[in-house]
């Protein structure tokens, strides 16, 4: 059955400012479900807090709003609990960089298998305006009552450097290639980011729409070649894609890096539990009738090395 | 219990005066006693002064932990030197006559402090080990088992061929040796206990008899401290510590994704559940569970948020400063009526404090942790058996009421190691609580249900959760009638549980029906207040004990009835603050004006609470701070 974007779309409305960067994530985010043709009810995003955490209200799709920076460990109970169920995490550059980012690099080390879309406008707009992550040092926005005295994070090089094994940036208001950029993030294995610049029309008058029309060129148009087609190219196509990374002149869109031969943690776990996912922590009986499947004589057994079965006395005595 | 034998077996970190514990836990279990082992170690992998402190009854398993003791068995000096004070009178004390010359001040490891009170002990006696142990024997009728480890472990490497780097290892069973024949114990127990821990490897097991039978020949049937006859309540027996229970019970209770970031004392009960990720036996499956070690508290708390959304019975353990990280994903899971479980093992704080000593002192902290008001539940457990069932109703309670709830342990539970009767898992049901077979149009925050009926992501159609207040449909929602209706509907389910806990999941009583004297404690309390509230009894005082187990919401009506009974009530507790006094004070209204507390980190031991509370009782004190204990 073929779908429409407006499946995947709730009726609640959508209380982003005019122009803001979030419709496009939003649209394309529909867009590239309906294409995949999504299950609405095995997909689950997870978003964090501020403007872009609201998204997971407007996708009829399962939706975890979570606290301020921990999108990706929520998202991570959920996927390993059911790894049938597609997992997303939105959240903004604040969220996912600054009070979050432990859990992004965590998130790399492991490769699980969620992919995570970062909304970049380079402030906190929810707070009304301060600098976040991403936002250069001595860039000045309008809400800043002095120039950023922080240096930006590159979510580029930092995904990279985490481990994630698919690494793209893509632009708000370039629908097609966004749309394109988070399909290919949903259908790889493992870790994915896709960082997506968005101008804030309200509080960054830095980065704006015009500036990103000017500077934004796809990667693609010029022959680059992100996909590690054998383990052996590993390390010359990451070494290349930081190099990429560090372009400031202009700004490269697209696929930086993509490597489908690193295992997810999914598979690690099962590498040593053949069990699993089949038999997934959501997906396993756990009790029988309301009694629990582990009787006290399997408790016994299971558990015999802290039993200790007491003989009649006998009367040899050390030392006698 | 007159019949108990107490025990301490000291020396360095790393030393392997834990594996003498376990073999000598194993051994005497299996010769039919019960037995209580505290360990006591500092925030060091190799060096400082550990100890086991033991108490050994014929007649099931002793409730208390006691000094003095009647045995000390010491790998080194500075235990000589640290627990000489220990030991009773005429008690029999097992060291290294290797060290006998060893001096008080060339024991480096020891603290500052304990240097100092033992140099006050020791003048006029002598400052090294050989005046000492002649001192106790002079003055104490101390009987005296010295064993010259370099020499058994020279005798006994040449025999067997060892590595002579590695002789060290046999140290501990140097310590089994003497302890096993002055308590005169079966010596085929011991061998089999050795050969349960060193399991599969003869070639160790073999050298290790070898030292145990070598020391055994060298203890004087002078020294010499008889066990009675074992009455043992049980034919098989669990040797495990608090945290191999509470492990093995939420495998039982079907807990399948644990989350935890190390931490002392809280890590080795993800370890033990890791370990057991997956058990396959004669065509049963147990598992596989998920144990993640993730990147910090908060990561260890929300992905268990996440899997407990997407069905799987799902906990974290952590100890205070881990807690402190979580409570942000505990208002969240109060907000979004999610069933999870923490397991709080409570250390010495504040900050890092005390990190391998136990306290009781997080009670307040965790029973009004998190921002906003919700429905949260806060349970204690008084020993190795209450932890079982209680870590198995922690999951139903949580799912049941959908509430997050925290189960508060302490260190000494967690690394006690006891004998308990093999639990039954099937005493205790699974309540998954009201589960929805969603449709389309599902409110997973139904407000025509006390609680919602709940489904799993994945399920159904779509569902919605969010942090901040929502409708029904868990979508955002600031109005004020929803505000209200969605607020009440979750913080009434307090009530509800309140009204459904059996009362006995409460608070259980022990003692006098109308005692002058009621005192009031919860978790690890319980063992030593009975035991001292019986010799008490036997003094004339009628007492009673109530351990507090459902600690939140607070079981107001039957403390009420309680303090109804009784003239007097003084609240004990491992804390500065006797806080759960405050806690009675706060529900009932009557102030618990005394208090018997200990926050040295060390556990409340059965003598000094006798001696306190009869310091109460009869009106010469409102407080008494405990500090025994090295």
């Amino acid at each position: 059955m073929a779908r429409s974007p407006s499946d995947y779309r709730t009726e609640v409305w959508v209380d982003w400012c005019p122009g803001c960067g979030n419709f496009g994530i939003l649209a394309a985010a529909a867009r590239a479900f309906a294409e995949l043709e999504l299950d609405p009810s095995k997909v689950v995003v997870v978003s964090g807090i501020g403007c872009s955490g609201k998204i997971s209200h407007f996708l009829k799709v399962n939706g975890v709003h979570a606290i301020h920076g921990r999108a990706i460990p929520v998202a991570t109970g959920i996927k390993l609990a059911n790894p049938e169920l597609t997992v997303i995490v939105h959240g903004g550059d604040g969220d996912l960089l600054g009070i979050g980012a432990g859990h992004f690099v965590a998130l790399g080390r492991r490769n699980l298998d969620i992919a995570v879309v970062l909304h970049d406008n380079r402030v906190y707009g929810l707070t009304k305006g301060q600098a976040s992550p991403t936002l250069p040092y001595g860039v000045k926005t309008k809400a800043l009552a002095y120039p950023n005295v922080h240096s930006a994070v590159n979510p580029i090089a930092l995904a990279l450097a985490s481990g994630y094994t698919f690494v793209a940036r893509s632009y708000a208001f370039d629908a097609v290639h966004l749309k394109e950029t988070l399909k290919r993030a949903i259908l790889h294995k493992g870790a994915a980011l896709v960082d997506v610049l968005q101008p804030c029309v309200t509080f960054n008058d830095v980065f704006t729409a015009e500036r990103y029309r000017k500077l934004v060129y796809h990667l693609e148009k010029e022959g680059w070649d992100p996909l590690v087609r054998d383990p052996s190219e590993a390390e010359e196509k990451l070494t290349k894609a930081f190099a990429k990374s560090l372009e400031e002149d202009r700004i490269p869109i697209g696929v930086f890096y993509e490597n489908p031969h690193v295992p997810t943690f999914e598979e690690r776990i099962a590498k040593r539990v053949s069990a699993y996912p089949q038999r997934s922590p959501a997906k396993q009986p756990i009790e029988r009738d309301g009694k629990p499947i582990l009787s006290k004589e399997l408790l016994k057994r299971v558990f015999s090395e802290f039993v200790v079965e007491v003989p009649a006395p006998s009367h040899t005595q050390v030392g006698t | 219990m007159p019949d108990c034998v107490s025990l301490l077996l000291g020396g360095p970190q790393g030393g392997g005066l834990e594996t003498a514990m376990l073999v000598l836990a194993r051994a005497l279990a299996r010769a039919g006693y019960g037995l209580l082992a505290d360990r006591e170690y500092h925030s060091n992998i190799v060096g400082k002064h550990s100890y086991v402190h033991m108490r050994v009854s014929p007649k099931g398993l002793p409730r208390s932990l006691e000094y003095p003791v009647d045995v000390l068995a010491a790998m080194d000096a500075e235990t000589v030197f640290t627990h000489f004070p220990d030991l009773a009178p005429g008690g029999v004390l097992v060291y290294d006559s290797g060290v006998s010359s060893k001096r008080l001040d060339e024991q480096a490891s020891m603290d500052e402090a304990a240097r100092k009170r033992a140099t006050e002990q020791l003048a006029g006696v002598g400052f090294d080990v050989e005046s000492l142990a002649a001192h106790l024997r002079d003055s104490k009728g101390v009987r005296l088992v010295p064993v010259n480890f370099q020499q058994v472990l020279a005798g006994v490497g040449e025999r067997y061929r060892l590595d002579p780097a590695r002789l060290s290892r046999y140290v501990s069973s140097i310590l089994v040796g003497a302890v096993a024949a002055v308590l005169s114990l079966d010596l085929e127990t011991v061998k089999h206990s050795l050969s349960v821990q060193f399991k599969g490897r003869p070639e160790i097991v073999e050298p290790n008899v070898a030292v145990v039978e070598e020391v055994a020949r060298l203890v004087p049937g002078s020294a010499k401290v008889p066990l009675k006859e074992p009455e043992p309540p049980w034919s098989e027996v669990m040797v495990v510590s608090g945290n191999d229970v509470v492990a093995m019970a939420k495998l039982a209770a079907g807990v399948r994704y644990q989350s935890y970031y190390p931490i002392t004392p809280a890590a080795d009960e993800c370890l033990l559940m890791e370990r057991y990720e997956y058990v396959e036996l004669d065509g049963f499956q147990l598992g596989p569970s998920i144990v993640l070690q993730v990147e910090d508290e908060i990561a260890a708390i929300t992905s268990a948020i996440g899997a407990a959304l997407a069905g799987a019975r799902s906990s974290t353990a952590t100890s205070g400063p881990g807690f402190d990280l979580m409570v942000e994903g505990l208002s969240y899971a109060g907000m979004n009526e999610i069933p999870v479980v923490v397991t709080y093992y409570q250390r010495g704080g504040p900050s890092t404090g005390l990190p391998t000593r136990g306290a009781q002192s997080d009670l307040l902290s965790a029973v009004f942790s998190s921002h906003g008001e919700f429905a949260k539940v806060v349970l204690s457990s008084g020993d190795h058996e209450e932890a079982f069932y209680d870590t198995m109703l922690a999951f139903n309670i949580a799912e049941r009421y959908q509430v997050p709830v925290v189960h508060l342990l302490d260190k000494f539970l967690a690394n006690t190691v006891a004998t308990m009767p093999v639990p039954d898992p099937e005493k205790v049901s699974v309540d998954r609580g009201l589960l929805a077979k969603p449709t389309q149009g599902y409110r997973r925050f139904d407000a025509g249900f006390a609680v919602s009926p709940r489904a799993f992501l994945g399920e159904g159609p779509p569902m919605w959760y969010t942090g901040d207040e929502h409708d029904e449909y868990g979508h955002i929602s600031e109005d004020p009638a929803n505000r209200v209706a969605m607020y009440s509907k979750r913080i009434e389910k307090l009530k509800l549980i309140e009204r459904e806990l059996p009362s006995e999941q409460k608070v259980a009583v022990y003692g006098s029906d109308t005692p002058d004297f009621l005192v009031i404690g919860w978790g690890s309390v319980k063992g030593v207040a009975l035991d001292a509230l019986e010799e008490l009894e036997r003094k004339g005082f009628e007492a009673a004990y109530a351990n507090l187990k459902l600690l939140h919401p607070f079981p107001k009506q039957e403390v009420v009835k309680l303090l109804r009974r009784a003239r007097e009530v003084v609240a004990v507790e491992h804390s500065y603050e006797a806080q759960v006094g405050k806690l009675v004070a706060m529900w009932t209204g009557r102030l618990v004006e005394k208090s018997v507390v200990k926050f040295t980190g060390r556990p409340i031991t059965l003598r000094e609470l006798v001696e306190a509370l009869e310091l109460v009782f009869s009106g010469k004190k409102e407080r008494v701070v405990l500090s025994y204990g090295a």
